[in-house]
């Protein structure tokens, strides 16, 4: 702090660390220059004027919006795809000669296939955020960490101010341009997100949620990876649209819950209430599309690997109960329930021997409970024991 | 409540991608993508242009994958390319008399909207002297400029992509500096009040501690 001083404006510009409080401050510069200031008061004016001369220089950015920044990536995607694939059919070429003999067409359309797979990746990533920390990432790449177990985040009707557990924070007012929000939260935590045009979403444990500030688009979108159960605020001129994966659900106002964890496979949708469009673009080479209409109390279930979908009428509470902290099972695989019970207590199960997952569970677990105790109430319901190593990971044991 | 510092998970990211984990590049990708795309529209109107220039930066990244190293620097690797990559597509299809090189090509630099609103109330001969100013800057000198204050860069990376050494990239911007300062001290004390009071009405997070 010593060396500052001495320091004049132009020092100041000069200096990274001042430099950073102005354009990208984190808590270390806030917290410095703030101190600094009311340490060396007579440093006002040097400062005073270095700000003046700063934002004289400093520009309007431009930005792309959420579907813009979606479809550029669509784009860098398929070109990367295609450029494989050109190295792929040069190289067949001289290989082709001395395959033909061997190749039948079911192996060529393995190699294709599988030449695909390096470079298909989604604009979410489908690794779990770095971190084991809960966050909003404002548009302006700017972080705010969610401390809490289970988060409430809510905007005001223009954007531009958002309560995170009763902190308030300003996001400057942009241009006409939507600005993207994303909040990430690891296993372990939940939050709750009131968007700028009354939608509730509640987000589940290992979630993101990317959504732009204030809707100003024709659409209203939003993206999600990992499971969220959504309340839409009803407006039938902006439709609000749901990206999860390669499934699109299109709404005007109505309650349910998507379920996308990227480890799962398996895209689920439940319908409470209201109606829902589902759309799905299939990738790779059987390119296939469809659209589904939903209705309330139906579950539709897509695996993405092998794009198999099915539906039919479910016990809607059943799905959403994890909202109030609850999770209710109705013949459902125990490899899928221990999947929920392992995202939410941000703990590791393993099975000793694969076919125990294969186990239907049917019943209700309180999550308020340590997790022993839930793995004390699934053993009453099926044969299985488990066990705690000791580097806090649980091991489900056949009997 | 506080922010958090991402420069580790930076690192870690590419760290992640450069072992051949692609996953992690549409993180890269959406952390980087507005800036690339604002500095982009610097050099040119033609927005689509950018944004093709944009996805074939990616591309290629992931194509020369190998050829890159952990201690490379992401934002500015996809800067540089960026960069090169539009204006070596303007130089194809420049229609316009100027002729471009690598070291000349025009680069937009105008002050936010809401200081041109503020600087409305400010009076002419000032005002005058202020749009003056901006407009006599070379367009390196914007571009430097730009880079400090819009992308936050330190004067090494500055040069690095102007290709200019360390003492150059900081003339450049001193020169600018020093320049703005000297309207801003015009005699006249009372302007000079007045043009802080209006320049500080939205400046935080300074001034919070005045009250």
């Amino acid at each position: 702090m010593e060396k500052y001083r001495d320091y004049t404006a132009v020092d100041f510009l000069n200096d990274e660390s001042f430099l950073k409080w102005l354009t990208n401050p984190g808590q270390t510069e806030n917290d410095f220059w703030h101190d600094f200031i009311q340490k060396h008061p007579y440093k006002k004016a040097e400062i005073k004027e270095a700000t003046v001369v700063f934002k004289l220089f400093h520009s309007n950015e431009e930005k792309l919006d959420l579907n813009e920044t979606y479809e550029l990536w669509t784009r860098i995607q398929r070109e990367a795809k295609v450029s494989t694939r050109t190295v792929f059919l040069k190289f067949m070429k001289y290989a082709a000669i001395l395959l033909l003999v061997f190749l039948s067409g079911g192996v060529t359309y393995y190699f294709i296939q599988h030449s695909e797979k390096p470079y298909y990746f989604e604009l979410a990533e489908t690794v779990p955020p770095a971190g084991n920390e809960a966050r909003i990432i404002l548009a302006d790449g700017s972080e705010v960490s969610l401390e809490k177990q289970i988060s409430e985040i809510s905007y005001s009707t223009n954007g531009r101010q958002l309560i995170v557990n009763n902190d308030t924070i300003n996001q400057q007012s942009g241009t006409q341009k939507e600005q993207i929000n994303k909040v990430i939260i690891p296993y372990g935590k939940k939050s709750m997100i009131v968007l700028s045009d009354g939608t509730k979403v509640w987000l589940n444990a290992g979630s993101q949620l990317i959504y732009p500030s204030v809707f100003v688009n024709k659409t209203r979108q939003v993206m999600l990876i990992g499971e969220a159960y959504f309340d839409v605020a009803k407006n039938p001129d902006k439709p609000f649209i749901v990206r999860a994966s390669d499934i699109y659900v299109h709404v005007v106002g109505t309650r349910f819950d998507i379920s996308a964890y990227p480890e799962d496979k398996v895209i689920q949708t439940v319908l409470e209430e209201g109606k829902v469009n589902l759309k799905y673009s299939g990738k790779g080479i059987l390119k296939e599309e469809f659209v589904v209409e939903m209705v309330p109390n139906q579950k539709f279930e897509l695996d993405i690997s092998t794009g198999q979908a099915k539906s039919q009428m479910v016990d809607v509470s059943k799905y959403v109960s994890w909202k109030e902290g609850m999770l209710e099972f109705e013949k459902v695989d125990l490899i899928r329930a221990l999947k929920q019970v392992e995202r939410y207590y941000n703990i590791r199960i393993r099975l000793a021997n694969p076919m125990i997952g294969l186990y239907k569970l049917s019943g209700k677990l309180d999550l308020k409970d340590e997790p022993e105790e839930v793995l004390n109430v699934i053993k009453l319901t099926v044969p299985i024991d488990w066990q705690k190593k000791s580097n806090g990971d649980f091991v489900i044991l056949g009997k | 409540m506080h922010s958090v510092e991402n420069k580790s998970d930076e690192r870690l990211l590419w760290t992640r991608f450069l072992k051949g984990d692609n996953q992690v590049l549409s993180l890269i990708y959406l952390q980087h993508t507005n800036s690339l795309f604002d500095y982009g529209c610097r050099f040119t109107y033609d927005k689509d242009l950018v944004k093709d220039c944009i996805q074939e930066v990616f591309c290629s990244l992931m194509r020369t994958r190998h050829n890159l190293s952990e201690t490379d620097n992401i934002r500015l690797y996809l800067l540089k390319s960026l960069k090169r990559k539009i204006i070596s597509e303007l130089k194809k299809h420049n229609s316009q008399t100027r002729i471009l090189t690598d070291q000349d090509y025009p680069f937009d630099l105008h002050w936010s909207e809401n200081m041109d609103e503020q600087l409305n109330d400010l009076d002419e001969e000032k005002r005058q002297l202020l749009t003056d100013a901006m407009q006599s800057l070379t367009e390196r000198q914007k571009e430097a400029i730009y880079l400090r204050f819009n992308r936050g860069l330190e004067y090494e990376e500055i040069s690095f992509l102007l290709n200019l050494n360390y003492q150059s990239s900081r003339a450049l911007i001193h020169r600018a500096i020093e320049k703005l300062r000297q309207i801003i001290h015009v005699p006249n004390k009372k302007i000079n009040q007045y043009l802080f009071c209006i320049l500080h009405k939205r400046a935080e997070p300074v001034f919070e501690h005045e009250n």
